[in-house]
């Protein structure tokens, strides 16, 4: 992924597929479809094969619900994650300390303080929207590059994390808090799943459904053509960063209630894979565009691939392979059919 | 090479010999000789689109002329087209106006790099700075330059730049010749003086001078004819791709030479225009030939007045443009014509001025593009692929950029509403393919121009700010962006803003056009007295008298 704000990298296979759909319809017809749904494809191709392979296992619905509820926290910080990279600040790498930061206020306030569970929760998410508002400080107010930036601010929340827990697990956090977002079930599936949901509701109706969203998309994709339309160019980034980093803080609030012990490492094993689910969900949906419901998609492709090779027996690290292997491939395939078709079609 | 010989002792530097170059059905250049002896310093002139940045371009290996064109260097004939790098190798050194250097890099690597990466030292072996140090210190002595080496290029003065960049051509020439063993070697400086203040010109010339001494010939292109005059030996006028006139530069007064690079069909009626300030109570009423018809006169609240604009090269600016009026804005490059559209929308800071739109009075200051957007104001910048359209999205979403609020109500979104709008805009601005959902990269630049032009008038401005409109547009698609700013202004009453270096243009679509130079509106033009060459004259003469 680019660093430099004015070429995102997913966007370019979108741009030169629809091109062609330009030139020749029923054929680019197909083959928009085919990218579109591709992950849906091979999605369903997995649940099939994992369905055949272990069928008491993969096929219950206790594993749905594994599915389902495990990635939740992922799946909000994914939400996070495509605010500012759908405005052309790609990566905002301090979303994953933001997170572990919330988790651990909470936690330290919780358990060590006996701070009351939904003031100690406020606080965190407030701690991460004090780091979304240095980063915009630094990334809009002074123009800097936000990969620069946010590789110093996480660096430094990251050493916060270290103090504020003196490098130490913190734990047990609340079991009230537990219930409402992890043991508690609706439909036999956790309810932070539902939270998650309703986060992503809100994020894609405001994305592709209002006007903040299509101007949203013309200052990722061209921000001196928005700027020259009168679009508030840096007052829209600034609400991405600032709400990302709450997303983020609310992601920390999942994790720490998820997993009871807060580690200090925390965010920093979740990020990468969030922003793997955003790019590749650059790939469906709506082809070369970072979308909401192609993120959706994409998070719990991953975590479908992931559960089934463990049912398989598996080791849980192999799901990094899986994450790196699907990314790099879903943005190749684009490439790969084009040259074909184009062979052939010269042979005809 | 004997055949010359009568002519002069020792061949010429540079032999030019019946260059010619079609673009289309259109001749560029028509049979152009040119020579350029040693350690003369020529002149070439000529207005826009005359032909000398296509002769440059030749000489540069860009272009390849028409089958017939010949070109001698030192008295041997080289084969034409040259390709690309050739040029520095049979003694041709060029600077642009953009000078070419990384503004980044400090002096030093600026004047050594570059020769390192066209050869001579192997690209391996280890960069003794020390070493290098001394010998651009040395280079810079050689031609009087005082410079500091470890400075950024970018922190330097525009005239130092200037200096650096010519200093760094010269001493190529040098290398060259003493790696030779040639006399010849050629200097071509395009256009170097025009961001230069008055003052600064004269200490770029002295360098010149010593380039000169050191055994250069130099082929100075320039619009600034009082810089032609004083630092040239010849002037060689280029007019319509023709060569006119050859003569030695201090035997022609200005006015001539104005003359020559207009044609004679220029009327004196042009100047006496450029004598009156500002000739306002002539040219309130739309004058243009379609507006004269239906126009009901200036609507209310639509006339346009920016007072006393100062920004980087304005200075003082002061004109009006009346509802359903277009107002070509001309100027030679540096004259701050460029700067106009961008100033009046707030995408570039000013110093101070005043816009009244209507009945309200802005701070040009205090101007923000939202701000102006809010004012109904539109800006087709020249940079369309840059700053005028987003071209990764669809021509649709591009289309509807500027009022996709209004199509926002009670929660919901009307997509369908918009691709209907952006439909209706493709059919009126006959946009082909006519294909909504296809990607804006994707359409050539003229159909890209009139996406871009649609999506300014659908939102009805009352001034439209328009920048080099049909840059790299194809002739068809002009005359439409023509007819489409001609009838939003008739119909619409919309204040037009047109500024371009294609002064042809000005002629055909405005209703008056002003003429800037350095800063100044020097000459307003109306009515009969529009013509392309009137226009140039005018921009000519002024910088003659501003100097």
């Amino acid at each position: 992924m680019s660093a430099s704000p004015g070429a995102p990298a997913p966007v370019e296979t979108g741009g030169r597929h629809e091109r062609s759909a330009e030139r020749d319809r029923p054929s680019s017809v197909w083959r928009l479809g085919l990218q579109r749904y591709a992950i849906l494809i091979v999605f369903a191709i997995l649940v099939v094969a994992f369905g055949i392979a272990t069928p008491s296992t993969f096929l219950s619905i206790g594993n749905l619900s594994n599915i389902l509820g495990s990635q939740a926290v992922l799946f909000i910080l994914v939400m996070a994650v495509l605010l500012p990279t759908i405005m052309g600040d790609f990566v905002d790498l301090s979303l994953g300390s933001s997170l572990g930061l919330s988790a651990m206020v909470l936690a330290v306030l919780n358990v060590q303080h006996g701070t009351n569970v939904a003031l100690a929760c406020l606080a965190g998410i407030g701690a991460a929207l004090v780091v979304g508002l240095v980063n915009v400080f630094f990334v809009v107010y002074f123009d800097n590059d936000p990969f620069i930036v946010t590789l110093g601010t996480m660096t430094i929340v990251q050493g916060i994390i270290y103090i504020v827990s003196g490098n130490n697990s913190v734990g047990i956090v609340s079991t009230n808090l537990s219930n409402w977002v992890f043991t508690n079930e609706f439909l036999s599936i956790p309810l932070e799943f539902y939270y998650g949901l309703a986060i992503f509701l809100v994020v894609w109706y405001v994305l592709s459904f209002t006007p903040v969203g299509q101007k949203a998309l013309v200052i990722g994709q061209s921000r001196e053509v928005a700027r020259l339309t009168g679009i508030r160019v840096d007052r829209q980034r600034s609400w991405a960063f600032i709400l990302a980093a709450g997303i983020a803080g609310i992601a920390g609030i999942a994790y720490a209630a998820t997993n009871g012990t807060v580690d200090p490492t925390a965010g920093s094993a979740l990020i990468l894979p969030a922003f793997a689910a955003v790019f590749l969900g650059a790939t469906a949906v709506k082809p070369g565009r970072i979308n909401a419901l192609g993120a959706l998609i994409a998070v719990y492709f991953l975590a479908t691939g992931t559960a089934g090779f463990e049912l398989l027996g598996a080791q849980s690290y192999y799901q990094q392979i899986f994450y790196g292997a699907a990314l790099v491939v879903a943005i190749t395939i684009p490439k790969v059919t084009r040259e074909r078709i184009f062979k052939r079609r010269r042979a005809a | 090479m004997e055949e010359q010989a009568p002519q002069a002792s020792a061949p010429p530097a540079v032999e030019l010999r019946a260059i010619s170059k079609d673009f289309g059905s259109n001749r560029a250049l028509d049979n152009v000789d040119l020579r350029i002896g040693n350690g003369e310093v020529v002149g070439l002139v000529g207005q826009n689109g005359s032909g000398k940045s296509t002769l440059v371009k030749i000489l540069s290996g860009v272009y390849a002329p028409e089958p017939g064109g010949r070109l001698f260097v030192g008295g041997e004939e080289v084969p034409l087209p040259l390709a690309p790098g050739q040029a520095s190798e049979i003694g041709l050194s060029f600077v642009y106006q953009n000078l070419a250097l990384a503004p980044g890099l400090t002096v030093l690597e600026n004047l050594t790099l570059g020769q390192r990466i066209t050869g001579g030292v192997r690209s391996w072996a280890p960069i003794n700075w020390m070493s290098e140090h001394r010998r651009a210190a040395a280079v810079l002595g050689r031609y009087q330059v005082k410079l500091d080496l470890d400075q950024r290029t970018g922190e330097l003065a525009p005239v130092d730049q200037a200096r650096l960049a010519i200093v760094r051509a010269a001493e190529d020439l040098r290398r060259y010749r003493t790696r030779s063993g040639y006399k010849h070697s050629v200097l071509v400086l395009d256009e170097p003086t025009v961001f230069l203040p008055e003052e600064e010109v004269e200490r770029l010339f002295d360098l010149i001078r010593t380039v000169v001494a050191e055994g250069a010939a130099v082929l100075f292109i320039s619009h600034d004819l009082v810089a032609v005059r004083s630092i040239t030996d010849r002037v060689v006028v280029l007019r319509d791709g023709r060569i006119v006139a050859e003569v030695p530069a201090g035997e022609i007064e200005e006015q001539a030479l104005v003359d020559l690079i207009v044609g004679t069909a220029a009327r004196p009626g042009g100047s006496a225009a450029a004598e009156e300030a500002r000739p306002v109570e002539v040219t309130l009423a739309p004058a243009g030939p379609d507006g004269a018809e239906d126009a009901p006169g200036p609507g209310p609240g639509q006339n346009v007045a920016v007072g006393n604009l100062s920004a980087g090269r304005l200075k003082d600016l002061s004109f009006e443009i009346s509802a359903g009026e277009i107002l070509g804005v001309a100027g030679l490059i540096g004259s701050g014509a460029e700067d106009l559209p961008y100033l009046l929308f707030g995408a570039h800071p000013a110093i101070s001025g005043t816009l009244r739109l209507g009945s309200g009075t802005l701070d040009i200051a205090g101007l923000t593009p939202q701000r102006s957007v809010r004012q109904r104001m539109a800006l087709v910048p020249a940079d369309r692929q840059l700053l005028g359209l987003a071209e990764r999205l669809t021509l649709w979403e591009n289309i509807v950029m500027l009022v996709e609020d209004e199509h926002y109500r009670g929660g919901v979104f009307h997509r369908g509403e918009l691709v209907q709008l952006a439909r209706e805009a493709v059919e009126r601005f006959e946009i082909r393919p006519p294909q909504t959902h296809g990607v804006t990269a994707t359409f050539s630049g003229g159909n890209q121009q009139k996406a871009l032009l649609a999506k300014w008038l659908i939102a009805g401005p009352r001034l439209l700010l328009l920048h080099e409109p049909t840059q790299g547009v194809d002739v068809g698609a002009r005359r439409d962006i023509y007819r489409f700013v001609k009838s939003a202004a008739t119909l619409n009453q919309t204040a037009v803003l047109w500024v371009t270096t294609d002064f042809g243009e000005l002629a055909e679509v405005c209703d008056r056009v002003i003429v800037l130079s350095e800063g100044r509106t020097v000459a307003t033009l109306t009515g009969d007295e529009l013509s392309d060459d009137a226009i140039t004259a005018a921009a000519l003469r002024q910088i003659r008298e501003t100097r």
